[in-house]
């Protein structure tokens, strides 16, 4: 008999109770309207005097809380984000978790040499059709920082390689409202247009504020551009506990938080409903190193704070997972590949970035998104559960088969494994004598080989010829101005 | 080639009934028993196999398509003759004396069946001297032990000092189990070891010359 009681058993996780949201918040608000936020922008400023806020000395502005709330009231809480090819794909919110790489490694682990070299424009094609190929990998960023494109330029030859090179959403930066106009040329003209672009938009722009309680001329720049043009955009800050924040995690967050916030407001003042996503990464900085922690465990801590908070504003929240400070693939990224995934997808962030991340944000290793995706394929499986219905509990079968009996042989089991196993396809289960058999290989042999299988084999869908010479003819133009510039 | 086509897809589906459907009705529109047997079941099991060397099928799907292939190969087996049944070894398995242990020997059961073996399970726990009255009362080719716990390996060693005693050159003992090698197996002198139900299978084709 089934009870009407829910059949799907999940595991449940959060850290902020109801009371402690509230006290964070009260924290933020108080934050926004007592000490205020440096607002390098003179068109910001004069939107956030425009609708009550206080403009003060040295670009400080204090934000009273009815202007935090309305922001939050009128972003959406659903962002729906499609492909390249106008495929709904990823629906940002809820406890809905999507998975991508980041941007801007300037090293890379070879893979052919293994060498830790200068990042190349090769390697983001590279890093685009690994990304391509992986189930678990559902948004692409660059990866890689090329340092043979030049500065100003290669955040749009990022974008055209990967819109050229993957179907998937792109997650890019862009450096000022400059090169993200091109890459914003780029993307209409792959959808035809401005409003084709707003109506099914395949890229999400990502760009951060300043630690401490700063937004920079050039981040309000772009934040502002893609508010008016309807660009989806992950805006939150990257906080150092000890440095660029407090030392204590809870003055570390609802700083970061009040960062997050006051970009929300002048986003939503630009224009109201606007898509955006919000959030912070508040990381403590190494007091021995003086480098930042992507994967210690208080980062985990704000990281799922961020998610309550984030979700009991219905905001879509973004999350850092799949990386690792060790600076070469070893065991130390294995568990902090687990932990970070497993720990992120728990918090249910909706953006999870970083995925295939190496150095503490410096270095790539293309392989490792393939770890990365098997790893979430695990998760994954993990988040999903199980069902608790007749069919599952499975007691006739049970009757059936009865004492030292065999259930490989059932019907029930050849109808169920699939969906009840997770199959790996990179972690060993092989017996020790057919692993031998099979050559002794290990985990970083079969990524580095599944990477080379990728590359030699995997097509991916390729853009119109129309339109390749386009983003070409943009990409030159973008290249002439650059040079005349220099000149 | 319709009936064979059907039979041979039967069989790769684990489709059971149909692929002694297919058996039937080969029977009566006079097919060979020969090309039932290789054409239809034998070469389908063949792709299973390999499917799943592959990594490309699982193990519930390589059973249920020996269940097919055993449903078709109990009706072909009366119109046998004495070649194919000599071609078609009898294995008698049980577990080792002391363990109860028995879904690892289950497991290579079903693949010798769906090998196209005969196989007779004598159950769990089974003392050295019932494994040889068993196989000369079959008139077995092969005796097959299984063990999971350590303390149960030495039992297999009286399997093969038993036979010997007995002088069965002809019968073959071969053994499998985790805590087991191919030291161990030469160690105790039994003729055979699989490292799992695909390499018992191996090892039975080739103990039979197959």
């Amino acid at each position: 008999m089934e009870t009407g009681e829910s059949n799907l058993c999940q595991p449940k996780f959060r850290i902020l109770d109801d009371a402690q949201i509230g006290r964070v918040h009260q924290a933020v608000l108080k934050i926004l309207d007592e000490v205020g936020v440096r607002v390098n922008h003179p068109q910001a400023r004069e939107l956030l005097a425009g609708h009550g806020a206080r403009v003060m000395d040295d670009h400080l502005v204090q934000i009273p809380s009815f202007l935090v709330e309305d922001a939050i009231a009128s972003a959406p809480s659903n962002l729906v984000i499609y492909n390249r090819n106008k495929t709904k794909v990823m629906e940002l919110g809820g406890r809905r978790s999507y998975f991508g790489t980041g941007t801007d490694l300037p090293r890379t682990v070879d893979l052919e040499t293994r060498e830790i070299r200068d990042t190349r424009a090769d390697d983001i094609i590279t890093g685009t059709i690994i990304s391509d190929a992986l189930p678990n990998i559902d948004f692409i960023g660059s990866y890689g920082l090329p340092g043979d494109v030049p500065p100003g330029l290669h955040y749009i030859r990022c974008f055209q390689m990967e819109a050229e090179n993957s179907i998937k959403p792109i997650f890019f930066t862009a450096e000022s409202e400059d090169d993200l106009a091109v890459i914003w040329e780029m993307a209409c003209v792959i959808a035809g247009g401005p409003q084709a672009l707003s109506d099914h938009p395949f890229l999400i722009s990502y760009n951060e504020p300043t630690s401490p309680l700063a937004h920079s001329k050039e981040a309000l720049g772009k934040l502002m551009f893609c508010a008016k043009n309807q660009i989806p955009v992950n805006y939150a800050p990257a906080l150092l506990a000890g440095s660029t924040g407090p030392v204590t995690l809870a003055g570390a967050f609802v700083v970061a938080v009040a960062e997050a916030l006051s970009g929300l407001v002048i986003h939503q003042l630009t224009r109201k409903g606007a898509p955006i996503s919000s959030g912070v990464a508040a990381t403590t900085m190494d007091m021995l190193e003086a480098t930042v922690s992507y994967t210690s465990p208080e980062f985990r801590l704000t990281h799922s704070a961020c998610a309550d908070l984030f979700h009991h504003y219905g905001l879509p929240v973004w999350g850092t997972a799949g990386c690792s400070d060790s600076q070469y693939p070893d065991l130390q990224t294995g568990a902090e590949y687990g932990f970070t995934l497993l720990n992120a997808a728990l918090d249910g962030a909706n953006l999870i970035h970083d995925c295939g991340y190496l150095g503490q944000g410096f270095v790539a290793s293309p392989e490792l998104i393939i770890f990365a995706d098997e790893t979430i394929g695990m998760v994954k499986r993990y988040l999903r559960g199980f069902e608790i219905d007749s069919e599952h509990l499975a007691l006739d079968v049970i009757k059936q088969v009865g004492p030292g009996g065999n259930f490989l042989q059932e019907k029930h089991t050849l109808d169920f494994f699939r969906k009840e196993h997770w199959q790996p396809g990179i972690f060993n289960r092989k017996n020790l004598p057919n692993w031998i058999k099979a050559g002794k290989k290990k985990a970083d042999d079969k990524l580095l080989q599944k990477a080379r299988e990728i590359l030699e084999t995997h097509q991916p869908e390729p853009l119109a010829a129309g339109i390749k010479n386009e983003l070409d003819r943009i990409w030159e133009k973008a290249r002439a101005e650059f040079q005349k510039k220099l000149t | 080639m319709g009936i064979l086509e059907d039979i041979y897809n039967a069989v790769i589906d684990g489709k059971v009934e149909e692929a002694a459907t297919g058996v039937e009705q080969g029977l009566s529109s006079g097919i060979a028993v020969d090309d039932l047997l290789k054409k239809g079941l034998l070469s389908a099991m063949d792709l299973v196999g390999e499917r799943f060397g592959e990594g490309e099928i699982f193990i519930p799907q390589v059973i249920w398509s020996a269940k097919a292939m055993q449903a078709g190969m109990d009706l072909l087996r009366p119109h046998f003759t004495e070649s194919q049944q000599q071609k078609s070894a009898r294995i008698v398995i049980g577990t080792a004396q002391g363990d109860i242990h028995d879904i690892g020997k289950n497991l290579v059961g079903m693949m010798l069946e769906g090998a196209g073996f005969e196989v007779v399970d004598l159950g769990v726990d089974i003392k050295p001297e019932r494994f040889i009255e068993k196989a000369v009362e079959e008139k077995a080719d092969i005796i097959a032990v299984s063990a999971l716990l350590t303390t149960t390996m030495m039992s297999m060693a009286e399997v093969v000092s038993l036979k010997n005693e007995k002088a069965l050159s002809s019968l073959k003992v071969i053994i499998g189990g985790a805590p087991l090698s191919s030291g161990f197996c030469k160690e105790i002198g039994a003729d055979a070891y699989g490292v799992d139900a695909m390499d018992a299978v191996a090892k039975v084709k080739e103990l039979m010359g197959l």
